[in-house]
């Protein structure tokens, strides 16, 4: 020992000393890090399950899952509003759910599925040109998407928090915000969607907000499930 | 160009005016038709059927539950057909001159017509093939897709809102003795049963060029377990201060030495 302390005076203790407190340091900064991964973990809301599977079940008024506002989460009839004028889409307001998007024409796939928004950090929703325009009479059908492996959460991602009663706002190229008040929000497996309940004809003006939800089938990198919101218009203003 | 505006106001009144005709297609894959298809005659069926048109070529996406599932032990064929050139609707129950208790195929005629397309599932689609129970989809349920060349005539009833879906086959179990014995008003050597209708429904022009099924809006990042690299690197820091450690504890025990 003296020896060694005769050759090198004092470095070998500081440079352990360093090399601890630098293994010490490591170990908690790599371990706040992970707690910091593992306490992010953010996932796409869903509805509740009583709005979940067969038309019949998410037709019927859903039991509030530990919700206050009780009456909420009923189906909402809504009054029936006269259509307005065609006129194209061109923002998207669901002030519920803090969205906020410019808005995107879609068309259809060559397999005749709908066409989806293009995957990027902005993610914005986009209005299926072959539905009709929204405040029109029939379904308008608007999709975005709940999230993108490379950029993470996407325009709807918190659509499956939406609620009977809750409002939608779309402004028009007419200068008019058409307002539309969701009844119900459903969520459907993708290999059994009632794709006549959905798109099919409507005696009023109304919408369709539509995203994945349920479980991700990561090999064949989708979600197993549709969400899908209903809507019908109570209003519109010029705006 | 300065005629421009008066143009562009005359378009949107243009636009105004369609406004009032139900289901305007704006559709780039064109014209799409719908139908729920409801029971007849006592069955308890139920179905939904969609239609698009590109040009004469339909693509057709039907969906039936709840029909009769067997005929002598096998499963039952359910003949189907888009029927046109009458009012284009289904028949209530007083369509039922006979008293028997079934609207026949030929009794409901009145209210939808005769066949102008067969719903088979392979071959001949003429109403000549309208009764050739071994190309009609059969079964208690069945998901039913083909496209189809449509002829003038259909494509006309079509256009014209006069066109219907019949599902015919009935289970003889839910009629009365009379129609349990009763031949078929169309093919004499089967039962009233096997070709009177069990599911009607009328076309009707949809609202929007009909997508086909589930939409792909997600990509799944937010899915199962996320800022895997966060993690990742988070270990490794773990890991390189394990190393570090070990390090400064076998330069002590070397010195002690």
């Amino acid at each position: 020992m003296s020896q060694d302390e005769q050759r090198g005076p004092s470095p070998r203790p500081v440079a352990r000393l360093r090399l601890v407190a630098a293994a010490v340091l490591l170990v908690l900064v790599g371990a706040a890090v992970i707690v910091v991964a593992l306490t992010h973990q953010r996932h796409a809301p869903q509805p509740p399950a009583s709005a979940a599977g067969t038309p019949a079940a998410s037709s019927a008024p859903g039991i509030p899952a530990g919700s206050g506002a009780a009456g909420k989460t009923r189906t909402a009839p809504a009054p029936a509003v006269a259509p307005l004028p065609r006129a194209t889409p061109v923002h998207l307001d669901v002030p519920a759910i803090g969205v906020s998007s410019d808005l995107l024409q879609l068309g259809l796939n060559p397999d005749h599925t709908l066409e989806v928004p293009p995957l990027s950090r902005d993610s914005k929703a986009g209005w299926y040109r072959g539905s009709p325009t929204p405040g029109e009479l029939g379904p308008s059908v608007f999709l975005g998407h709940v999230d993108s492996a490379e950029y993470g959460a996407g325009v709807f991602f918190r659509l499956g928090k939406l609620r009977p009663g809750d409002t939608v706002t779309v402004r028009r190229t007419d200068h008019t915000a058409a307002t539309f008040r969701v009844t119900r929000v459903a969520s459907y497996p993708k290999n059994r969607f009632p794709t006549l309940e959905v798109y099919g004809n409507t005696d009023d003006a109304e919408l369709r907000l539509i995203t994945c939800g349920g479980a991700f089938d990561s090999s064949a990198r989708s979600y197993l499930n549709n969400i899908v919101v209903y809507a019908s218009l109570v209003g519109s203003r010029a705006g | 160009m300065r005629k421009a505006p008066f143009l562009a106001a005359s378009s949107v009144a243009l636009g105004i005016g369609l406004l009032a005709m139900p289901g305007i297609a704006s559709a780039d894959t064109g014209n799409s038709y719908q139908a729920q298809l409801a029971p007849l005659n006592h069955s308890t069926a139920s179905g939904t059927f969609m239609l698009t048109l590109n040009g004469s070529q339909a693509t057709i996406t039907e969906h039936v539950d709840g029909l009769a599932a067997t005929f002598g032990g096998k499963p039952y064929p359910h003949v189907q057909h888009i029927h046109i050139g009458a009012q284009g609707n289904c028949p209530t129950a007083s369509a039922d001159k006979d008293g028997d208790g079934v609207v026949s195929t030929t009794e409901g005629a009145g209210n939808y017509g005769g066949i102008g397309t067969t719903l088979s599932t392979s071959g001949d689609t003429s109403p000549a093939a309208g009764t050739t129970l071994t190309v009609a989809p059969s079964g208690a349920s069945f998901d039913y897709k083909r496209t189809i060349t449509l002829d003038d005539k259909t494509l006309a009833a079509l256009k014209g809102g006069t066109g219907v879906v019949v599902v015919h086959g009935l289970d003889p179990a839910t009629l009365s003795a009379k129609a349990q014995a009763a031949k078929s008003d169309l093919v004499p050597a089967l039962p009233l049963a096997a070709t009177s209708p069990a599911l009607c429904g009328a076309l009707t022009t949809s609202q929007m060029s009909m997508p086909s099924g589930a939409a792909a809006t997600g990509g799944g990042s937010t899915a199962g377990l996320q800022d895997e690299g966060l993690i990742a690197g988070g270990a490794a820091l773990v890991a390189a201060g394990a190393v570090a450690g070990g390090l400064a504890l076998r330069r002590r025990s070397s010195t002690a030495r």
